[in-house]
């Protein structure tokens, strides 16, 4: 998936625009003329120099707005392809009020169930990887990992 | 009774040599996974370390971070995921070189000129310690700027994309580096009330974001095809290393150089030294054109670049209590622990520590040789692993390590939200590099400014107004007028198709 | 196989559904029958990092379950500090708070106050030096102290902490004390004591605020030394440098501090096992002997006397940063 340079320039431009007025309102530090605004606004600048040169070289060449790959045309690809963020992203929501292992295994479940592999091959190689990962970084390492609904047995 | 003999007693105990053995498994596992580092090896190798006499407490440490900043390289080659940040600069090539086929030079190279950069480390660390702490002690912000500033030259030298995308790149960095409390006024900036943010954005799980979770976006929209045959490179690990070294003898000498150097300014650790070294190596190659695609001089370069500087990162830290890198910045408070205050004092009052602590970074770099071996063997079963399973785990692995990282799910958030970006910054041909390097060193490039313009009072002239400072000034501007006589010579580049 | 898996399934959720009923009833009376968080807002390696996992490991021997140090750094200290003040009270996350408890809210950063915790008890405070270069032309506080009052507004330059950081307030404090302005020497914000004191070795800055312990690397190395210390008393691992009272008469005194706290409404079981916990902690001779031999101070209050002498700090760190301007919102 690619945006043409042109529109991709206007987007930046835009952004750089949005990080100089949000430093339009720090404060100023007294007796200087260097404060918490100037290193934003110098790169604020360089984005949007670079942006202006992407937008006048996507005008010249006229490029298609959107280029995009052929997976995105099916459906199960792009399933694929959103599992995973969707996945981080359901991590996210639901480690701490369920636990670290009963969501890390879920997870690896159904992921590589997703992508196919034999359940036989699957179940065990996610409890096992569950309980490893588990035993590294909360019990080697003490990372404190979630524990979730199964706080009273760990 | 002579301090050195006293050493070899202290070192070749049994249950030293047990430490040393097990902490050796441990960093190369923890350097192998991406998402922990050598650093997070240290940190909780400390507790376990409290109730331990001095040595093997610091042969722990020694050992640990040893293996783990070699073992970074593994995952490099063989997923494009660097295990530590210090691996980073060469992750890409390495993983280039895999493609072609060669998995077996790039990983004997990076191993045999691992240790080999370490024991040139080490031999510094022993042999000049003093002196070269002298000089890089007499550093202050106007020196730190301009290395801030040659170290993000780096990052436009390493960036074989469009210029112009590689500066989008770095202002990106330099952008997220300014999230969270001003170095200058103490005014949190882009935080939106949020308390997180204002820590700033985590320089790890920005990497696995960036590296590894938009791998796997990738690699998620093929993974019912047919895999790539996995290149069975069974055989000697050291075949063709020969003819490796007798072409590329100056760029083991001259990565090692540079690392050792690096390592032995406060602040600046293997990972800068890596990502110099390798800049460097592609500056002064007669065939610079073919850096990125798979080429084993760079990682020459860099692989004994980042190993050297670990031993003289303990320069600065021994000699003036003063972390050479983060890794050193733990060895200092077990120093203190342990009783053995940091200074030019403990020389005198317990060089038989001392010496140990040399002796364990020998012997740690030699056992590496073997126990290197062993571990890139074994992770070679990494890639026969079949990808539906390989992709859920490694996920998982990116969760929890960025988790670690900040203890909180902040890291987690921080690491899909960089691993998005990173995939649509791939998906427009806008290299990742510069704008990991901007992050690194952008607080470092605005706190030295901010400083230095208050102590000068706002001319700017006083940043050249120390002889080394002047001199890194001078050099810094030099590069910058090439880089611009280049820029302009160069015919305008044809858009890509 | 797809029985299995769910009959796996099955049994698993079973599992998760019926843990929760069972939660209440082990958890309660026999606090701590799980592993401790111990929160620090500063890094590894630090100060208080180390002081943290002395007390730690104390702590651990004595309630028989693990105590984990967990560092929430960033932000100078916020991120740390709100981590530990908005945990569950339940008394499996605890943390140690620092003197920019009572600075960060003056400063607009954050709205966490002393008030916003549960105080355990005060372990550790350390009072800040006046360090220079060894070959500073200044050989005594008194000679550095007239040079200052005697050149214009801005020609010192000190460092040893952020902008608004408690260092930075040890200087106003002491130049307002020989009734100068707080900025009659301009302050340069560091990234804590050790690039300061760096800083200070390498001719960048003239004077180093941070505390003696911190600077005491630099001192032993020859590159730095401690004209005095802004304390009522002398510290014995440093006896030979003088307090700013005996030398030029000023009773300037302030001091970053440790301690440790949980979030605010801890059940009273967990207060008084701790109270005892961390007593005995405190007068183990093992954190005694480690403290020492770092040159930290080691200084008891109980959970009370700790609450008032925050607010007590608070109501002057409030009025010191006003009048130097730092203070915002």
């Amino acid at each position: 998936m690619r945006l043409n340079d042109a529109l991709l320039g206007a987007i930046l431009l835009g952004f750089a625009g949005w990080i100089w007025w949000l430093t339009s309102f720090f404060p100023s530090f007294p007796g200087q003329d260097y404060g918490p605004n100037l290193f934003p606004r110098i790169l604020a600048t360089g984005i949007g120099l670079c942006a202006l040169v992407l937008v006048l070289r996507g005008v010249r060449n006229r490029a298609p707005l959107l280029v995009v790959e052929g997976w995105v045309v099916q459906p199960r690809r792009v399933i694929s392809f959103l599992l995973i963020p969707l996945a981080a992203l359901a991590y996210i929501l639901v480690s701490d009020p369920l636990g670290f292992i009963p969501t890390a295994f879920l997870l690896l479940l159904g992921l590589s169930l997703w992508f196919q592999a034999r359940p036989l091959v699957a179940l065990p190689v996610a409890a096992g990887m569950t309980f490893l990962v588990h035993w590294f970084f909360a019990g080697l390492m003490r990372v404190p990992l979630p524990r979730g609904v199964l706080d009273s047995v760990l | 009774m002579d301090p050195l003999l006293q050493a070899f007693g202290l070192v070749f105990d049994p249950f030293v040599l047990a430490v040393i053995g097990l902490s050796a498994v441990f960093g190369m596992f923890v350097g192998a996974m991406p998402g922990l580092t050598a650093t997070m090896a240290t940190a909780l190798l400390v507790p376990v370390t409290f109730f331990m006499p001095p040595v093997p407490a610091l042969g722990a440490i020694v050992t640990a971070t040893t293996m783990a900043i070699f073992a970074g390289d593994i995952p490099g080659a063989m997923l494009r995921m660097p295990g530590t940040p210090a691996s980073a600069a060469y992750a890409d090539e390495s993983y280039a070189m895999t493609q072609k086929g060669q998995l077996n030079l790039c990983m004997g190279a990076n191993l045999v000129f691992s240790v080999g950069g370490g024991l040139i480390g080490v031999a510094v660390l022993i042999g000049f310690a003093p002196m070269l702490a002298e000089v890089a002690i007499n550093f202050s912000s106007y020196e730190y700027f301009w290395l801030a500033c040659l170290g993000l030259t780096c990052a436009v030298f390493m960036s074989n994309a469009d210029p112009v995308k590689g500066f989008l790149s770095l202002f990106f960095g330099l952008l997220l580096a300014t999230v969270g409390i001003d170095p200058a006024a103490g005014f949190p900036r882009f935080t939106f009330d949020d308390v997180n943010l204002m820590g700033g954005v985590n320089f790890i799980a920005t990497m696995i974001g960036m590296f590894a979770v938009s791998e796997l976006m990738r690699g998620a929209v093929t993974v019912d095809l047919v895999t790539r045959a996995v290149p069975q490179a069974v055989g000697s690990l050291f075949r063709g290393l020969g003819d490796v070294t007798r072409r590329y003898w100056w760029n083991f000498l001259r990565g090692s150089f540079i690392g050792t150097a690096i390592g032995a300014l406060p602040g600046a650790g293997a990972d800068i030294a890596a990502w110099i070294s390798y800049a460097v190596s592609k500056r002064f190659s007669k065939q610079p054109e073919k850096f990125g695609t798979g080429e084993v001089e760079g990682i020459v370069d860099a692989t004994s670049a980042n190993n050297s500087a670990l031993g003289s990162a303990w320069i600065p830290a021994l000699v003036f209590g003063i972390p050479g890198d983060s890794i050193t910045a733990i060895v200092i408070g077990v120093l203190y622990m342990k009783g053995m205050n940091p200074g030019p004092t403990v020389f005198q009052e317990n060089p038989q520590l001392i010496y140990s602590v040399f002796l364990i970074f020998i012997l740690a770099n030699i056992i590496m040789l073997p126990l290197g071996w062993a571990a890139i063997k074994s992770a070679r079963q990494i890639l026969r692993v079949p990808r539906n399973l390989l992709l859920p785990v490694i996920l998982l692995f990116c969760l929890v390590g960025s988790f670690a990282m900040t203890n909180s799910l902040y890291g987690v958030v921080l690491m899909l939200a960089m691993g998005i970006l990173g995939w649509i910054m791939e998906e427009h041909g806008i290299p990742i590099a510069p704008l990991i390097l901007g992050l690194v060193l952008g607080e470092m490039l605005e706190q030295t400014f901010v400083q230095s313009m208050i102590k000068a009072d706002g001319a700017f002239l006083e940043f050249f107004s120390r002889p080394i400072a002047g001199s890194l000034g001078v050099f810094t501007l030099l590069i910058w007028l090439v880089m611009l006589g280049r820029g302009f010579r160069r015919a305008p580049v044809p858009a890509a198709a | 196989m797809t029985l299995l898996s769910r009959r796996t399934l099955l049994a698993a959720s079973g599992a998760a559904l019926t843990a929760p009923l069972a939660m209440p009833a082990l958890g309660q009376g026999n606090w701590p029958n799980r592993p401790i968080q111990l929160i620090v807002p500063w890094g590894a390696g630090g100060g208080t990092d180390a002081t943290a996992r002395i007390v730690a490991s104390l702590l651990e021997r004595d309630l028989g379950q693990p105590v984990n140090v967990v560092n929430r750094t960033g932000g100078s200290g916020v991120v740390g500090h709100s981590a530990i003040a908005t945990a569950q009270p339940d008394g499996y996350t605890i943390g140690m708070i620092t003197v920019e408890i009572t600075m960060m809210h003056w400063q607009g950063l954050t709205q966490l106050n002393p008030t916003s915790y549960t105080p355990l008890a005060l372990m550790n405070s350390d009072p800040p030096g006046v360090q220079v270069a060894t070959n500073s032309p200044y050989a005594d506080i008194k000679a550095l102290a007239d040079a200052i009052k005697a050149r214009p507004a801005g020609t010192f330059k000190a460092s040893g902490t952020g902008q608004g950081g408690i260092w930075h307030l040890a200087l106003v404090g002491w130049l307002q004390a020989m009734g100068l302005k707080g900025d009659h020497v301009r302050w340069v914000p560091s990234n804590g004591a050790a690039p300061a004191m760096q800083e200070l070795a390498a001719g960048g800055v003239d004077i180093v605020t941070c505390s003696v312990p911190e600077a005491r690397a630099m001192i032993d190395a020859g590159r730095a030394k401690s004209l005095a210390i802004m304390a009522p008393e002398r510290n014995a691992m440093f006896a030979q440098v003088p307090t700013l009272n005996e030398t030029l008469g000023i009773n300037y005194s302030v001091g970053a501090w440790r301690g440790i706290a949980g979030p605010k409404n801890l059940p009273a079981p967990v207060t008084q096992r701790m109270a005892t916990a961390l007593k005995a902690a405190y007068d183990n001779p093992q954190f005694k002997e480690f403290m020492t031999s770092r040159g930290f101070g080691t200084v008891w209050q109980d959970a009370a006397g700790f609450a008032s002498f925050m607010a007590e700090g608070d109501r002057a760190m409030g009025e010191a940063m006003r009048g130097a301007g730092l203070a915002r919102g």
